[in-house]
Formats: structure tokens, sequence, C-alpha cells
């Protein structure tokens, strides 16, 4: 995240960011653990923004990002539906100027206070 | 003179008695009303619904029960509003050449709007694209909302056919509000709605909050086929049916949002 304050900070406010510009539009932080995956393919179903594949051996398949695919909002729906818990989004999307995310912070599971 | 009761001292002593037990259980009544949990306590069911509640959009082909439509919907009607105004009203569709329809419609709109406002479909510094992004802009200023990233790129995904509007569910429930409501009426909308996802959600349904279903609204004869009248307008609409997987599995992670939190005369940020 302290990578993307540093884009941010060179665009004007009132930017409109550019969605299929990754210096601008900041989307993919999903991580696949591939020890983890049994490629039953849930995730790729139920990812709204269509961004998941399966490859490798028909035997052994496993998820991964779609090489230009960008879109993801970050809503874990991937990791509700992992039986392995292998997958899971840990940073919000965020963009340059105008739409820039604020006072949010890092990941967190459900805290009982 | 201890062991000599009189009959009218007796009735005395048992009303005294009477009204220290109807004291005490005044006193029992008053601290049964407020039951803290401890600190860390597990979740209890709303709680758990709560957590557990995903965007569904990706739906099983059986179509829900009518009976279990009528209960998440009678869950909306007993939700808080503005002044008890209640203002909003409800159209179901569970006929599939009707869901078609709309979905066609919203299709030919998104597709339109992409080729007037996506500046991504030509390559960067190309004419058109400065020109579109122009354009698009200027439109922002006025809705800065309805041109943030996300809903730009879902309308690409509408426009090409990789992401359905209403998700392909069985049934879907269009919250209408009325434009007279008190206040901020549409804040009652998002209240009503809730009500509903999170009743579907502990009786094990799925369902996705619809936002381009006031795309609609610009289809007269559409609008007018639903049944929807003024003085209500479309302002959302709720996909239901059974979800693909397993979305309850587990709770999922979150980011943290800012806190600004006032005591005793002390302001602290916490997230």
């Amino acid at each position: 995240m302290s990578d993307a304050t540093v884009r941010k900070a060179s665009v004007p406010p009132d930017h409109l960011p550019i969605w299929d510009d990754p210096c601008e539009a900041i989307y993919h932080r999903v991580t696949i653990d591939l020890d983890k995956c049994d490629g039953c393919k849930l995730c790729v179903v139920v990812c709204p923004a269509n961004i998941l594949e399966l490859f490798g051996p028909k035997e052994n398949l496993k998820a991964r990002l779609k090489g230009d695919a960008n879109g993801c909002m970050s809503c874990n729906n991937c990791y509700a539906v992992c039986a392995s818990q292998g997958i899971m989004a840990t940073e919000p999307y965020d963009f340059a100027g105008f739409y820039e995310q604020k006072q949010i912070s890092e990941f967190m599971f459900p805290r009982k206070f | 003179m201890d062991d000599i009761v009189s009959n009218h001292d007796l009735e005395e002593l048992e009303c005294e008695l009477d009204a220290a037990a109807a004291k005490e259980s005044r006193k029992a009544r008053r601290r049964t009303a407020i039951q803290d949990i401890e600190p860390g306590a597990e979740w209890n069911d709303v709680e758990h619904a709560i957590l557990t509640r995903r965007s569904i959009r990706k739906f099983k082909g059986r179509q829900v029960p009518a009976h279990m439509i009528r209960r998440i919907l009678e869950m909306g009607r007993f939700a808080p509003s503005q002044g008890n105004n209640q203002p909003w009203s409800f159209v179901v569709i569970r006929d599939k050449a009707m869901i078609a329809e709309m979905e066609q419609y919203c299709v030919a709109v998104c597709k339109n709007m992409t080729a007037t406002i996506d500046y991504t479909n030509y390559p960067p510094g190309s004419e058109q694209r400065a020109a579109i992004m122009e354009n698009t802009q200027k439109l922002n200023r006025d809705n800065p909302n309805s041109f943030h990233p996300v809903p730009m790129t879902a309308i690409k995904s509408i426009a090409n056919g990789r992401f359905a509007v209403f998700h392909r569910a069985p049934t879907v429930i269009l919250i209408l509000m009325d434009k007279r409501g008190v206040g901020v009426p549409e804040v009652d909308i998002g209240v009503v709605g809730t009500n509903i996802v999170l009743a579907a959600q502990s009786l094990g349904l799925g369902t996705c909050w619809i936002g381009f279903s006031k795309l609609l609204s610009s289809n007269p004869a559409l609008v007018e086929k639903l049944g929807v009248q003024a003085p209500f307008e479309i302002a959302e609409a709720i996909s239901v049916g059974y979800p693909i997987g397993n979305p309850t599995q587990q709770a999922i992670s979150r980011q943290t949002h800012q806190i600004v939190w006032w005591e005793d005369g002390n302001k602290e940020i916490l997230y």
C-alpha cells in the first residue's frame, strides 16, 4: 500500500483514473497458495470480476489470475467458498486522484470485542 | 407480646411482605433489562448471518419457493424508516421471460454507454481516447458516483456479455421508493434491503444488490409493464436464489475503517 501512496502523489486530486492502467487502478491483490489449491474451480465460478482461471494438467489443476484481467474488488468471495483456504484478497482496491481510498487500514478478520 | 398476633397485624404483615416482594421483583426486572455480553463472546445468530453474508452472483437454476420470498419480504416490512414513513413497495419477478427482457434492455444500455464513455476502448495517445476522456471527465463532474472505476469495469463486462446484470437469478425483487418519503428515503431503501438480505442469508438463500437496476428507469414502457407507478420509482433490486458452492464456509477478512472515538474529553483514532 505504501507503494500505491507514492504513485498517487503524482496525479492531481480531480484526476479520473484510467482503469486499465495498473499505475492508477490498483486491483491485483489476490494471493493463491498453490499447495492448498485443489482445483475445485469454485473460486473461478464465484469471482464477480471474472479474473480467475484454472491452469495446469487435468489431474493437477490450480487456480490463477488471468494475465490481462483486472477488476478485483477484494470482495473475498473466493476465500469464502474455498474449502482449503488457499486463496485470499488481502488489500483493498485503490485508485489514484479523485477516487483514492481514504481512512482505510489493513484487512482483518471479524474481531470479537 | 411477640407470640400474640392479631388478625389485623397478620394482614398488615402480609401486605408489607407483598409490597417488599413486588419491589424485589421490580428491581429484578430492571436488572434483567440490561444483559451485557462478556468481552470476546461467541457470535450470536444475527452476527453470524451478517458475517457470513456474501454477495452471490452465481446461482443454481432451482427456483426459490414462493413462501420463502414472502417471508424475507415480511422482514423488510419491519425495517425502521424515517418518521415511520415506510417509503417502499416491491415488485417480485419470477418470470423467466420478464427477467430476460430486463436483462436485454440493461445490456443494450451498457453497450451504448461503453461506446460513448469508455476511453479504454482506444489505445493511449490516440485521438478518440482523448476525445472520449474529455467527455467522460465532464460527465464525471456531474455524476461522480456513477463514473467510479468499479461500475465502469462492470459496465464493460456487461456490454461484453461476461457478466449478467441480474446474475441469472431465479427471483428478482425490485425495491421501489416513494419519492415523497420523509427525509432521505434512499436511506430507508438501504435499510429495508439490508433486512431482506440478512433474512435471506439466515434461510440459506443467496442475494445480491443490483444497482444497475436503475437503468430500467430509462425505459418507460418497461417500467409500466413491470407495474411501477409514480410516485414510486425503481431504487434498487435484489437477486435471490440458491448460491453455487458454500459461501458461508468461513467469514472473510476486510479492511478496517477509521473510528474517531471521543471519551472523557479525549479524542482517539481507532481502526
